[in-house]
Protein backbone atom coordinates (compact mmCIF):
# COMPACT_ATOMS: atom_id res chain seq x y z
CA UNK A 1 0.00 0.00 0.00
CA UNK A 2 1.27 3.27 -0.61
CA UNK A 3 2.54 5.78 1.87
CA UNK A 4 -0.42 8.24 2.33
CA UNK A 5 2.46 10.61 2.87
CA UNK A 6 3.29 10.43 -1.13
CA UNK A 7 0.40 10.77 -2.61
CA UNK A 8 0.35 13.04 -5.25
CA UNK A 9 -3.02 14.66 -3.91
CA UNK A 10 -0.85 15.35 -0.65
CA UNK A 11 1.44 16.89 -2.25
CA UNK A 12 -0.74 19.04 -4.55
CA UNK A 13 -2.93 20.02 -1.13
CA UNK A 14 0.50 21.35 0.10
CA UNK A 15 0.36 23.93 -2.65
CA UNK A 16 -3.31 24.43 -2.51
CA UNK A 17 -4.22 24.02 1.26
CA UNK A 18 -4.60 28.14 2.00
CA UNK A 19 -6.24 29.21 -0.67
CA UNK A 20 -8.92 25.98 -0.69
CA UNK A 21 -9.71 27.18 3.34
CA UNK A 22 -9.84 30.50 2.18
CA UNK A 23 -12.83 29.82 0.56
CA UNK A 24 -14.28 26.59 2.68
CA UNK A 25 -13.64 28.48 5.75
CA UNK A 26 -15.59 31.12 4.41
CA UNK A 27 -18.19 29.65 3.08
CA UNK A 28 -20.07 32.95 1.52
CA UNK A 29 -20.99 31.28 -1.78
CA UNK A 30 -21.17 34.57 -3.58
CA UNK A 31 -19.65 32.72 -6.49
CA UNK A 32 -22.80 30.61 -6.92
CA UNK A 33 -24.89 33.17 -8.31
CA UNK A 34 -22.40 34.26 -11.07
CA UNK A 35 -20.96 31.22 -12.15
CA UNK A 36 -22.19 30.09 -15.69
CA UNK A 37 -22.50 26.63 -14.90
CA UNK A 38 -23.96 26.69 -11.80
CA UNK A 39 -27.23 29.11 -13.51
CA UNK A 40 -27.67 26.57 -15.91
CA UNK A 41 -26.78 23.30 -14.04
CA UNK A 42 -27.51 24.00 -10.27
CA UNK A 43 -25.24 20.95 -9.83
CA UNK A 44 -23.10 22.04 -6.32
CA UNK A 45 -20.17 19.07 -7.17
CA UNK A 46 -19.66 21.75 -10.13
CA UNK A 47 -19.13 25.14 -8.11
CA UNK A 48 -16.67 27.22 -7.03
CA UNK A 49 -17.01 26.28 -3.62
CA UNK A 50 -16.86 22.44 -4.25
CA UNK A 51 -13.56 22.41 -6.72
CA UNK A 52 -11.67 24.30 -3.51
CA UNK A 53 -13.70 21.95 -0.87
CA UNK A 54 -12.17 18.73 -2.39
CA UNK A 55 -8.81 19.99 -1.88
CA UNK A 56 -9.78 19.85 1.95
CA UNK A 57 -10.96 16.60 1.39
CA UNK A 58 -7.78 15.39 -1.00
CA UNK A 59 -5.41 16.76 2.18
CA UNK A 60 -7.46 14.53 4.37
CA UNK A 61 -6.56 11.25 2.35
CA UNK A 62 -10.59 11.43 1.59
CA UNK A 63 -10.01 11.75 -1.96
CA UNK A 64 -8.02 11.18 -5.16
CA UNK A 65 -8.22 13.23 -8.51
CA UNK A 66 -9.52 10.44 -9.87
CA UNK A 67 -12.81 10.72 -8.15
CA UNK A 68 -12.98 14.31 -9.12
CA UNK A 69 -11.31 15.01 -12.26
CA UNK A 70 -14.92 14.71 -14.25
CA UNK A 71 -16.16 17.32 -12.40
CA UNK A 72 -13.60 19.90 -12.96
CA UNK A 73 -14.79 19.96 -16.57
CA UNK A 74 -17.67 22.26 -15.91
CA UNK A 75 -15.79 25.10 -16.04
CA UNK A 76 -14.84 27.91 -18.65
CA UNK A 77 -12.37 29.83 -16.75
CA UNK A 78 -14.47 33.12 -17.22
CA UNK A 79 -13.18 34.30 -13.50
CA UNK A 80 -16.41 35.59 -12.34
CA UNK A 81 -16.28 33.63 -9.27
CA UNK A 82 -12.84 34.80 -8.61
CA UNK A 83 -13.64 38.71 -8.97
CA UNK A 84 -16.89 38.84 -6.92
CA UNK A 85 -15.27 36.69 -3.99
CA UNK A 86 -15.44 39.41 -0.68
CA UNK A 87 -11.96 37.01 -0.70
CA UNK A 88 -10.87 39.32 -3.62
CA UNK A 89 -12.88 42.10 -3.61
CA UNK A 90 -12.69 43.52 -0.50
CA UNK A 91 -9.85 42.24 0.64
CA UNK A 92 -7.74 40.61 -1.99
CA UNK A 93 -5.37 43.44 -2.77
CA UNK A 94 -4.88 44.27 1.00
CA UNK A 95 -3.84 41.16 1.60
CA UNK A 96 -1.87 40.05 -1.33
CA UNK A 97 -3.87 37.06 -1.58
CA UNK A 98 -7.12 36.60 -3.54
CA UNK A 99 -9.08 33.78 -5.03
CA UNK A 100 -7.74 31.94 -7.82
CA UNK A 101 -10.05 29.48 -9.14
CA UNK A 102 -9.38 29.94 -12.87
CA UNK A 103 -5.33 28.36 -11.95
CA UNK A 104 -7.05 26.05 -9.33
CA UNK A 105 -9.31 24.61 -11.80
CA UNK A 106 -6.14 24.18 -14.23
CA UNK A 107 -4.07 22.88 -11.70
CA UNK A 108 -6.59 19.93 -10.58
CA UNK A 109 -6.53 19.39 -14.34
CA UNK A 110 -2.86 19.23 -14.27
CA UNK A 111 -2.88 17.11 -11.84
CA UNK A 112 -5.36 14.19 -13.66
CA UNK A 113 -3.31 14.08 -17.16
CA UNK A 114 -0.45 13.15 -15.11
CA UNK A 115 -2.22 10.99 -12.95
CA UNK A 116 -2.97 9.61 -16.40
CA UNK A 117 -6.85 10.35 -15.61
CA UNK A 118 -7.96 11.66 -19.20
CA UNK A 119 -10.88 13.84 -20.73
CA UNK A 120 -11.42 12.22 -24.00
CA UNK A 121 -12.15 14.85 -25.82
CA UNK A 122 -9.58 16.67 -24.57
CA UNK A 123 -6.92 14.05 -25.20
CA UNK A 124 -7.91 13.97 -28.74
CA UNK A 125 -8.26 17.93 -28.92
CA UNK A 126 -4.34 18.30 -27.51
CA UNK A 127 -3.45 15.44 -29.15
CA UNK A 128 -4.62 16.85 -32.39
CA UNK A 129 -3.18 20.83 -31.63
CA UNK A 130 0.17 18.71 -30.85
CA UNK A 131 0.11 17.09 -34.33
CA UNK A 132 -0.87 20.61 -36.29
CA UNK A 133 0.38 23.02 -34.13
CA UNK A 134 -2.67 24.68 -34.07
CA UNK A 135 -6.16 23.50 -32.59
CA UNK A 136 -8.72 21.35 -34.98
CA UNK A 137 -11.27 24.11 -35.03
CA UNK A 138 -12.46 23.19 -38.52
CA UNK A 139 -14.67 20.57 -37.86
CA UNK A 140 -13.29 17.37 -38.95
CA UNK A 141 -11.02 19.58 -42.11
CA UNK A 142 -7.38 18.94 -41.22
CA UNK A 143 -5.73 22.59 -40.00
CA UNK A 144 -2.51 22.76 -41.56
CA UNK A 145 0.88 25.30 -40.61
CA UNK A 146 1.10 25.69 -44.30
CA UNK A 147 -2.10 27.34 -44.05
CA UNK A 148 -1.74 29.69 -40.77
CA UNK A 149 -0.91 32.56 -42.88
CA UNK A 150 -4.09 32.15 -45.73
CA UNK A 151 -6.21 34.96 -43.61
CA UNK A 152 -4.05 37.41 -44.84
CA UNK A 153 -3.97 36.80 -48.44
CA UNK A 154 -3.49 39.64 -50.36
CA UNK A 155 -3.19 42.22 -47.60
CA UNK A 156 0.66 42.36 -48.35
CA UNK A 157 1.63 42.46 -44.80
CA UNK A 158 5.80 41.66 -44.14
CA UNK A 159 7.03 38.56 -41.91
CA UNK A 160 8.70 39.75 -38.62
CA UNK A 161 9.59 43.62 -37.62
CA UNK A 162 9.41 44.92 -34.31
CA UNK A 163 5.69 44.68 -33.79
CA UNK A 164 3.62 41.19 -35.37
CA UNK A 165 0.09 40.81 -35.19
CA UNK A 166 -0.94 37.10 -33.20
CA UNK A 167 -4.12 35.43 -34.56
CA UNK A 168 -5.33 32.67 -32.64
CA UNK A 169 -6.64 29.74 -34.26
CA UNK A 170 -10.51 30.24 -34.52
CA UNK A 171 -9.98 33.34 -36.13
CA UNK A 172 -6.80 32.21 -38.32
CA UNK A 173 -8.65 29.32 -39.78
CA UNK A 174 -12.64 30.21 -39.36
CA UNK A 175 -13.27 33.70 -38.70
CA UNK A 176 -10.97 35.03 -41.01
CA UNK A 177 -12.48 38.28 -41.23
CA UNK A 178 -11.69 39.43 -37.95
CA UNK A 179 -8.45 39.65 -38.08
CA UNK A 180 -8.65 41.09 -41.37
CA UNK A 181 -10.26 43.45 -40.38
CA UNK A 182 -7.76 44.23 -37.57
CA UNK A 183 -5.42 44.53 -40.33
CA UNK A 184 -6.88 47.26 -42.38
CA UNK A 185 -7.95 49.13 -39.73
CA UNK A 186 -4.29 49.38 -38.79
CA UNK A 187 -2.93 49.85 -41.96
CA UNK A 188 -5.39 52.64 -41.99
CA UNK A 189 -3.90 54.22 -38.92
CA UNK A 190 -0.67 54.06 -40.63
CA UNK A 191 0.44 51.44 -37.75
CA UNK A 192 3.40 49.21 -39.00
CA UNK A 193 3.29 45.92 -38.08
CA UNK A 194 3.96 42.10 -39.61
CA UNK A 195 3.43 38.94 -39.27
CA UNK A 196 4.81 36.17 -37.06
CA UNK A 197 7.48 33.63 -38.67
CA UNK A 198 6.34 30.63 -37.47
CA UNK A 199 3.49 30.53 -35.35
CA UNK A 200 2.03 27.68 -33.48
CA UNK A 201 -1.30 27.59 -31.26
CA UNK A 202 -0.75 29.94 -28.31
CA UNK A 203 -0.89 27.03 -25.79
CA UNK A 204 -3.34 28.44 -24.10
CA UNK A 205 -5.83 25.97 -24.70
CA UNK A 206 -3.83 23.13 -23.65
CA UNK A 207 -2.86 24.61 -20.54
CA UNK A 208 -6.20 25.18 -19.41
CA UNK A 209 -6.83 21.31 -19.99
CA UNK A 210 -4.13 20.23 -18.19
CA UNK A 211 -1.89 19.35 -20.72
CA UNK A 212 0.80 21.53 -19.31
CA UNK A 213 4.12 19.86 -21.05
CA UNK A 214 2.47 21.02 -24.79
CA UNK A 215 1.54 24.20 -23.40
CA UNK A 216 5.00 25.12 -22.39
CA UNK A 217 6.55 23.76 -25.34
CA UNK A 218 4.42 25.69 -27.62
CA UNK A 219 5.27 28.74 -25.57
CA UNK A 220 8.63 28.01 -26.17
CA UNK A 221 8.41 27.83 -30.09
CA UNK A 222 6.60 31.04 -30.22
CA UNK A 223 8.87 33.19 -27.73
CA UNK A 224 12.16 31.56 -29.64
CA UNK A 225 10.40 32.75 -32.72
CA UNK A 226 9.45 36.53 -31.51
CA UNK A 227 13.13 36.46 -30.25
CA UNK A 228 14.76 35.14 -33.47
CA UNK A 229 13.08 37.60 -35.63
CA UNK A 230 13.63 40.62 -33.38
CA UNK A 231 9.76 41.09 -32.23
CA UNK A 232 9.84 43.59 -29.46
CA UNK A 233 5.42 43.70 -29.64
CA UNK A 234 2.90 41.32 -30.02
CA UNK A 235 -0.53 42.59 -30.98
CA UNK A 236 -3.01 40.22 -29.53
CA UNK A 237 -6.48 40.08 -30.87
CA UNK A 238 -7.81 37.32 -28.85
CA UNK A 239 -8.81 38.01 -24.76
CA UNK A 240 -7.90 33.99 -24.42
CA UNK A 241 -4.09 34.60 -26.10
CA UNK A 242 -4.47 37.88 -24.25
CA UNK A 243 -4.66 36.04 -20.61
CA UNK A 244 -2.08 33.34 -22.21
CA UNK A 245 0.89 35.91 -22.75
CA UNK A 246 0.38 37.98 -19.62
CA UNK A 247 0.02 34.98 -17.12
CA UNK A 248 0.81 31.92 -18.54
CA UNK A 249 3.93 32.88 -20.46
CA UNK A 250 5.18 34.75 -17.49
CA UNK A 251 4.98 32.23 -15.37
CA UNK A 252 7.25 30.19 -17.56
CA UNK A 253 9.43 32.60 -18.48
CA UNK A 254 9.71 35.09 -15.35
CA UNK A 255 12.14 37.63 -15.71
CA UNK A 256 13.64 36.56 -18.82
CA UNK A 257 10.23 37.47 -20.43
CA UNK A 258 11.00 40.78 -22.16
CA UNK A 259 8.17 40.83 -24.88
CA UNK A 260 5.82 43.81 -24.80
CA UNK A 261 2.15 42.76 -25.28
CA UNK A 262 -0.56 44.85 -26.66
CA UNK A 263 -4.46 44.11 -26.98
CA UNK A 264 -5.70 45.63 -29.81
CA UNK A 265 -9.13 46.55 -28.79
CA UNK A 266 -7.27 49.20 -26.47
CA UNK A 267 -4.68 50.05 -28.89
CA UNK A 268 -7.99 50.91 -31.40
CA UNK A 269 -9.71 52.74 -28.75
CA UNK A 270 -6.01 54.62 -28.09
CA UNK A 271 -5.96 55.51 -32.49
CA UNK A 272 -9.92 56.68 -32.14
CA UNK A 273 -8.49 59.28 -29.20
CA UNK A 274 -5.85 60.33 -31.08
CA UNK A 275 -7.76 61.21 -34.08
CA UNK A 276 -6.26 58.75 -36.13
CA UNK A 277 -9.08 56.86 -36.72
CA UNK A 278 -12.14 58.22 -37.50
CA UNK A 279 -15.62 55.84 -37.46
CA UNK A 280 -17.88 57.86 -40.52
CA UNK A 281 -19.77 55.50 -41.97
CA UNK A 282 -23.24 55.14 -40.31
CA UNK A 283 -24.09 51.67 -39.16
CA UNK A 284 -27.72 51.63 -38.50
CA UNK A 285 -28.08 49.03 -35.94
CA UNK A 286 -29.89 49.00 -32.31
CA UNK A 287 -26.51 46.54 -30.81
CA UNK A 288 -25.81 45.61 -26.97
CA UNK A 289 -22.53 44.43 -26.27
CA UNK A 290 -21.03 41.54 -24.72
CA UNK A 291 -17.97 41.17 -22.14
CA UNK A 292 -16.12 39.03 -23.41
CA UNK A 293 -15.16 36.88 -19.63
CA UNK A 294 -11.35 37.44 -20.23
CA UNK A 295 -10.98 41.00 -20.97
CA UNK A 296 -13.76 42.39 -18.26
CA UNK A 297 -13.36 39.90 -15.65
CA UNK A 298 -9.99 39.00 -15.43
CA UNK A 299 -8.64 41.73 -16.94
CA UNK A 300 -10.55 44.59 -16.34
CA UNK A 301 -10.92 46.19 -19.71
CA UNK A 302 -14.79 46.97 -20.23
CA UNK A 303 -14.31 51.03 -21.33
CA UNK A 304 -12.28 50.71 -24.48
CA UNK A 305 -14.76 48.57 -26.16
CA UNK A 306 -17.34 51.15 -24.98
CA UNK A 307 -15.87 54.37 -26.56
CA UNK A 308 -15.20 52.22 -29.87
CA UNK A 309 -18.66 51.49 -29.90
CA UNK A 310 -19.62 54.99 -29.02
CA UNK A 311 -17.35 56.41 -31.95
CA UNK A 312 -19.34 54.44 -34.52
CA UNK A 313 -22.09 56.81 -35.94
CA UNK A 314 -25.43 55.18 -36.91
CA UNK A 315 -25.62 52.36 -34.06
CA UNK A 316 -28.06 52.51 -31.16
CA UNK A 317 -26.31 51.35 -28.27
CA UNK A 318 -28.49 49.56 -24.88
CA UNK A 319 -25.47 48.95 -22.70
CA UNK A 320 -25.54 46.17 -19.81
CA UNK A 321 -22.75 47.53 -17.27
CA UNK A 322 -19.51 45.71 -16.36
CA UNK A 323 -20.43 44.44 -13.18
CA UNK A 324 -24.05 42.94 -14.09
CA UNK A 325 -21.93 41.22 -16.83
CA UNK A 326 -19.76 39.59 -14.36
CA UNK A 327 -22.59 36.90 -14.52
CA UNK A 328 -22.94 36.61 -18.20
CA UNK A 329 -20.64 34.49 -20.46
CA UNK A 330 -21.00 32.76 -23.68
CA UNK A 331 -19.48 29.40 -22.37
CA UNK A 332 -16.86 28.76 -25.23
CA UNK A 333 -13.75 28.93 -22.89
CA UNK A 334 -11.96 26.50 -20.66
CA UNK A 335 -12.28 23.19 -23.11
CA UNK A 336 -16.00 23.23 -22.01
CA UNK A 337 -17.08 23.48 -25.61
CA UNK A 338 -15.24 20.31 -26.40
CA UNK A 339 -15.98 18.62 -23.68
CA UNK A 340 -19.96 19.16 -22.57
CA UNK A 341 -20.95 20.83 -26.40
CA UNK A 342 -24.63 21.07 -24.43
CA UNK A 343 -23.39 23.25 -22.21
CA UNK A 344 -21.67 25.51 -23.38
CA UNK A 345 -25.46 26.12 -25.99
CA UNK A 346 -27.35 26.59 -23.01
CA UNK A 347 -24.86 29.31 -21.77
CA UNK A 348 -25.01 31.22 -24.94
CA UNK A 349 -28.63 30.78 -25.21
CA UNK A 350 -28.84 31.99 -21.85
CA UNK A 351 -26.44 34.86 -22.70
CA UNK A 352 -28.51 35.91 -26.15
CA UNK A 353 -31.83 35.63 -24.11
CA UNK A 354 -30.18 38.48 -22.17
CA UNK A 355 -29.67 40.70 -25.37
CA UNK A 356 -33.33 39.76 -26.63
CA UNK A 357 -34.58 41.54 -23.69
CA UNK A 358 -33.09 44.39 -24.49
CA UNK A 359 -34.99 44.66 -28.15
CA UNK A 360 -31.72 44.75 -30.14
CA UNK A 361 -30.94 43.10 -33.35
CA UNK A 362 -27.00 42.61 -32.88
CA UNK A 363 -24.95 41.20 -30.21
CA UNK A 364 -21.32 42.68 -30.39
CA UNK A 365 -18.60 40.70 -28.87
CA UNK A 366 -14.91 40.92 -29.12
CA UNK A 367 -14.02 37.47 -28.76
CA UNK A 368 -13.35 34.89 -31.62
CA UNK A 369 -14.21 32.01 -29.38
CA UNK A 370 -17.31 33.98 -28.07
CA UNK A 371 -18.77 34.05 -31.61
CA UNK A 372 -19.57 30.72 -32.56
CA UNK A 373 -21.65 29.74 -29.71
CA UNK A 374 -23.37 33.27 -29.65
CA UNK A 375 -24.17 32.96 -32.96
CA UNK A 376 -25.83 29.33 -33.07
CA UNK A 377 -27.60 30.75 -30.33
CA UNK A 378 -28.50 34.15 -31.99
CA UNK A 379 -29.93 32.36 -35.30
CA UNK A 380 -32.98 31.15 -33.15
CA UNK A 381 -33.58 34.82 -32.21
CA UNK A 382 -33.14 36.36 -34.98
CA UNK A 383 -30.12 38.19 -33.24
CA UNK A 384 -27.00 38.38 -35.30
CA UNK A 385 -23.56 37.95 -33.58
CA UNK A 386 -21.03 40.51 -34.48
CA UNK A 387 -17.19 41.00 -33.99
CA UNK A 388 -16.33 44.58 -32.57
CA UNK A 389 -13.36 45.00 -35.20
CA UNK A 390 -15.20 44.04 -37.95
CA UNK A 391 -18.13 46.33 -36.48
CA UNK A 392 -15.25 49.12 -36.24
CA UNK A 393 -13.74 48.00 -40.22
CA UNK A 394 -17.34 49.11 -41.41
CA UNK A 395 -17.51 52.18 -39.98
CA UNK A 396 -14.23 53.39 -41.39
CA UNK A 397 -15.37 52.04 -44.90
CA UNK A 398 -12.14 49.03 -45.11
CA UNK A 399 -13.56 45.78 -45.77
CA UNK A 400 -11.98 42.92 -44.94
CA UNK B 1 -2.29 48.95 -21.35
CA UNK B 2 0.57 47.88 -22.59
CA UNK B 3 2.00 44.79 -20.43
CA UNK B 4 5.31 44.78 -19.54
CA UNK B 5 6.70 41.55 -17.31
CA UNK B 6 9.46 43.31 -15.39
CA UNK B 7 7.13 46.88 -14.93
CA UNK B 8 3.92 44.79 -13.96
CA UNK B 9 6.22 42.66 -11.03
CA UNK B 10 7.77 45.99 -9.58
CA UNK B 11 5.38 47.71 -7.61
CA UNK B 12 6.03 51.68 -6.20
CA UNK B 13 7.72 51.70 -3.21
CA UNK B 14 5.78 50.96 -0.32
CA UNK B 15 5.37 53.64 2.60
CA UNK B 16 4.31 52.77 5.95
CA UNK B 17 0.78 53.99 7.13
CA UNK B 18 0.79 52.44 10.91
CA UNK B 19 2.58 49.17 12.07
CA UNK B 20 0.47 47.15 10.38
CA UNK B 21 -0.39 48.78 6.91
CA UNK B 22 1.64 49.94 4.63
CA UNK B 23 0.74 52.13 1.13
CA UNK B 24 2.25 52.02 -2.42
CA UNK B 25 -0.66 53.27 -4.64
CA UNK B 26 -2.75 56.33 -3.70
CA UNK B 27 -5.74 55.23 -1.14
CA UNK B 28 -4.89 51.83 -1.54
CA UNK B 29 -3.75 50.25 1.65
CA UNK B 30 -2.13 46.88 2.61
CA UNK B 31 -1.32 44.47 5.50
CA UNK B 32 2.33 45.24 6.29
CA UNK B 33 4.17 41.75 4.43
CA UNK B 34 6.19 40.75 7.16
CA UNK B 35 2.91 39.60 8.89
CA UNK B 36 2.50 37.48 5.92
CA UNK B 37 5.31 35.44 6.53
CA UNK B 38 4.13 32.13 8.64
CA UNK B 39 0.62 30.98 8.18
CA UNK B 40 -0.73 32.53 4.87
CA UNK B 41 1.95 33.91 2.88
CA UNK B 42 1.68 36.30 0.23
CA UNK B 43 0.97 35.67 -3.70
CA UNK B 44 2.60 37.04 -6.79
CA UNK B 45 0.55 40.54 -7.42
CA UNK B 46 1.90 42.27 -10.57
CA UNK B 47 0.34 46.24 -10.22
CA UNK B 48 -2.29 45.33 -13.01
CA UNK B 49 -4.24 43.18 -10.72
CA UNK B 50 -4.03 45.09 -7.34
CA UNK B 51 -5.73 47.76 -9.80
CA UNK B 52 -8.00 45.67 -11.36
CA UNK B 53 -9.43 44.88 -7.80
CA UNK B 54 -9.30 48.06 -6.77
CA UNK B 55 -11.51 49.36 -9.27
CA UNK B 56 -13.59 46.26 -9.34
CA UNK B 57 -14.58 47.29 -5.70
CA UNK B 58 -15.52 50.88 -6.29
CA UNK B 59 -17.72 49.86 -9.59
CA UNK B 60 -18.94 47.36 -7.91
CA UNK B 61 -20.13 49.50 -4.52
CA UNK B 62 -21.55 51.69 -7.27
CA UNK B 63 -23.68 49.13 -8.57
CA UNK B 64 -24.45 48.23 -5.25
CA UNK B 65 -25.55 51.76 -4.22
CA UNK B 66 -27.67 52.27 -7.69
CA UNK B 67 -29.44 49.36 -7.43
CA UNK B 68 -29.75 48.48 -3.88
CA UNK B 69 -29.72 52.05 -2.08
CA UNK B 70 -32.72 54.72 -1.40
CA UNK B 71 -30.47 56.90 -0.20
CA UNK B 72 -27.11 57.06 1.64
CA UNK B 73 -26.82 57.89 5.22
CA UNK B 74 -23.41 58.43 7.05
CA UNK B 75 -22.16 56.41 9.93
CA UNK B 76 -22.79 59.77 12.38
CA UNK B 77 -26.25 59.80 11.28
CA UNK B 78 -26.88 55.97 11.79
CA UNK B 79 -25.33 56.44 15.49
CA UNK B 80 -27.40 59.53 16.17
CA UNK B 81 -30.79 57.14 14.95
CA UNK B 82 -29.66 54.63 17.63
CA UNK B 83 -28.97 56.93 20.52
CA UNK B 84 -32.51 58.48 20.01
Amino acid sequence: MPDPDERPEKEFAEEWRDAAYNCFSSGHKFCREVCPVMQVTRNESWSPTAFHANVVAMEKGELEVADVAADYVNCTGCGACEVRCPNSLFTGDFYRFRTRTVDLVKAVRGLAVEQGVHQPGWRRWNQLTDERRHEPVLDGTPVDQGRVRDWAEGLELPIGGESILFVDCEAAFVRTSVPRSVARILSLAGYEFGLMNEQWCCGGPAAEMGYDEQARRFARHNLDDWRAAGVRRVLVLDPHDYITFTEDYPRYFGDAYDIEIVLVVELLAELIREGRLTPHVPVERTVTYHDPCRLNKRKGVWREPREILRAIPGLTFHDVDRVSQWSYCSGGGGGLPVEKPELTAKISEQRVGKAAELGVDTLVSACPWAERPLSDAGRARSIDVVDLHELLAESLGVSP
Amino acid sequence: MTYRHQEEMSPPPARRVTDVAITRFEHVYEVEPALMTEHVTQQSFPNWDTLRLVRSRADHLAWMHRHFAGKVISGEELLHDLDE
